[in-house]
């Protein structure tokens, strides 16, 4: 396969905030198309990362390269980048409706039917407040919402942690739809807990532990290669194993001897 | 962004203008009935000599004050601490604190209009809103500025005319600033209420006397003059024979204009009581016009520091020109922290 163009590229990007390090020399990259996932222990610096390649936050040092453009407040490079910040923070008191007319006057361009359609088969209602509707059908709007800018890069910053199972797998059913519509043109990096789910849906991984890059790279490679230096096992290591493995190897001392209940 | 925000603020719009729909009619309404009673007054003592008719005169020195009207006009006060409060602070800070500023800024929008579209519609609602208070209550006040001769003294000249224009954009900018620099609601809402306060009572008690240097008029003892009109007086008193203010803060029983008789030269004291100096001269042991006539002889003469009547005009502008310009140095430093601090 063709080595393709890289979405995503930063090279030594650090942020501080105060004297605390929340992403230390991260050099990471994704290639355009993929799906790439985002993970680490909570603190590890993946908001903080995320936040720097959609241009809201400055890096302290280093530099990123986001669809061949340095991320900032320019709305040439924001027309091409969607971002969903966790919380899905959305005008409580404005219905979908609302919303899909405030982003018709803010984007240059807007795909508005893209969202009335696909909120109009999932039926949630256009003229209710999104305050009022579930948490589910509330990160739909948001995710239609960041859709209809047809972005060619979606950073998602844990959409799915506040979601019960059905609503999650109707968002990432939403995602894999996006990227396949796409034809390759659109990028996704999600941050997640949920090692079940980015197995599923990931085909890129990007480990973050202790504001530090561990890992970096597609998935099956990332797999093959952890293969080979732990040595061949009766059956394939799994996404968890590996990477709990790093997690673990830097999280404070303290925690490495403990084990939950059920480990040998 | 001005769709949205019209979108956000249409609801608080309606009610801003229903509550001043309510201030004017209650305003409208008092404010016909102090300016029929005003207007029968003048007629009555039209006949009066003019002694009697002048303004402050005893003729026209009856109550016509509405008292709803009046409280109103007390309570429009409030009316700019309030607007930077409920409009100013949360302008931005709401929109940090529930992340829909991120919201705002990943759709094609720079972070320069963003403020600005918001900032100005805001600034521009809350003006008008004070200016439309400021003019029913100006109205509302003619007769008692009228009948008083006060529109210059501290409680009416900050309720009237365009000062509290000046008042409500600097209250929006500092309710703004801080709610940018501090990123929350209601830690930016004590911020502008104490913030307010303590400028505008610094502005009242320090700084408005001196917009203009004040002019002092000097005049015989035995002189009844008095500024005219709604002049400011600031100070009063008497000069001795080298031109020096006496101290008119003395303090004891026996005192003319405020200066105890004992300060007075000797031959003038003779005059305040025979015989009894420690009498007060309300007891008609005394003859005030004596010592006044043997002050005049003495060289001493009454001086008056104030600011004329004909320059209200001029200092609400100066007021409010100094108002509007700290509110644009909060604003810009709003504009640099927005530009250059992580949203």
């Amino acid at each position: 396969m063709a080595p393709r163009a890289l979405a995503i590229e930063t090279s030594g990007l650090t942020k501080r905030f105060r004297r605390v390090a929340a992403l230390n020399d991260c050099s990471v990259t994704v290639p355009e198309g993929k799906i790439a996932a985002l993970i680490g222990p909570n603190g590890a610096g993946k908001t903080t990362l995320l936040r720097m390649l959609c241009g809201l936050s400055e890096p302290t040092a280093g530099t990123a390269s986001v669809l061949g453009a340095t991320p900032r407040q320019d709305p040439k490079f924001l027309a091409q980048v969607g971002f969903l910040a966790q919380e899905m923070p959305l005008y409580r008191r404005m219905s979908a409706g609302d919303l899909i007319k405030v982003g018709a006057h803010l984007n240059s361009r807007w795909d508005a039917s893209l969202v009335r359609t696909r909120l109009g088969e999932l039926d949630i209602p256009l003229d209710r407040a999104v305050g009022k509707l579930s948490g589910g059908q509330r990160s739909q709007v948001a995710l239609s919402l960041v859709l209809a800018k047809r972005p060619r890069l979606l950073l998602l910053d844990e959409p799915v942690a506040a979601l019960d199972p059905l609503a999650r797998r109707h968002f990432l059913a939403t995602i894999t739809w996006a990227v396949a519509e796409s034809e390759g043109s659109l990028t996704v990096v999600l941050s997640s807990h949920l090692l079940a789910d980015i197995e599923r849906i990931c085909d890129h991984l990007i480990l973050l532990a202790a504001s530090q890059v561990q890992l970096c790279g597609d998935t099956r490679d990332l797999l093959a290669e952890h293969e080979k230096l732990t040595g061949p096992r009766a059956q394939d290591v799994s996404l968890e194993e590996m990477v709990l493995g790093y997690m673990d190897a830097s999280a404070p001392s303290a925690y490495r001897d403990l084990k939950t209940v059920g480990e040998q | 962004m001005t769709f949205l925000v019209w979108r956000q603020y249409r609801l608080q719009w309606a009610i801003a203008l229903a509550l001043l729909a309510a201030f004017a009619a209650v305003e409208l309404v008092n404010g016909f009935q102090v300016a029929r009673e005003w207007h029968s007054l003048l007629s009555a003592c039209a006949a009066a000599p003019a002694s009697q008719a002048g303004p402050g005169g005893s003729c026209l020195n009856q109550n016509i004050i509405g008292l709803v009207g009046n409280d109103l006009r007390i309570l429009s006060v409030l009316v700019p601490p309030v607007l930077g409060m409920l409009w100013g602070a949360p302008l931005i800070a709401h929109e940090l604190e529930t992340g829909t500023a991120g919201f705002v800024l990943t759709q094609g929008v720079t972070r320069t209009r963003w403020l600005a579209t918001r900032v100005g519609i805001l600034l521009l609602t809350a003006a008008l809103w004070a200016g439309a208070i400021s003019a029913l209550v100006t109205w509302w006040s003619g007769p008692e500025n009228a009948q008083r001769a006060d529109a210059f003294q501290a409680n009416y000249f900050d309720t009237q005319g365009i000062t509290p224009i000046g008042y409500a954009v600097f209250a929006m900018a500092l309710g703004i600033a801080a709610g940018v620099l501090l990123r929350r609601t209601i830690p930016a809402i004590a911020v502008t209420l104490g913030g307010f306060i303590g400028f505008r009572l610094f502005f009242d008690d320090f700084a408005r006397q001196h917009l203009m240097p004040a002019v002092t008029t000097v005049t015989s003892m035995t002189s009844m003059w008095s500024p005219r009109g709604i002049s400011w007086v600031l100070n009063s008193g008497m000069l001795n024979a080298s031109g020096q203010p006496m101290n008119v803060n003395g303090f004891g029983s026996y005192m003319i204009d405020g200066v105890p008789v004992n300060e007075l030269p000797a031959a003038c004291q003779a005059h305040a009581a025979s015989g009894n100096p420690s009498a007060p001269i309300s007891t008609g042991s005394g003859n005030p016009s004596a010592v006044i006539s043997c002050l005049g002889k003495a060289g001493f003469r009454q001086f008056t520091t104030y600011q004329p009547g004909s320059r209200y005009w001029a200092f609400q502008g100066i007021e409010t020109g100094i108002y509007v310009l700290v509110a644009a140095a909060l604003l810009a430093v709003a504009w640099y922290v927005i530009r250059h601090r992580d949203a």
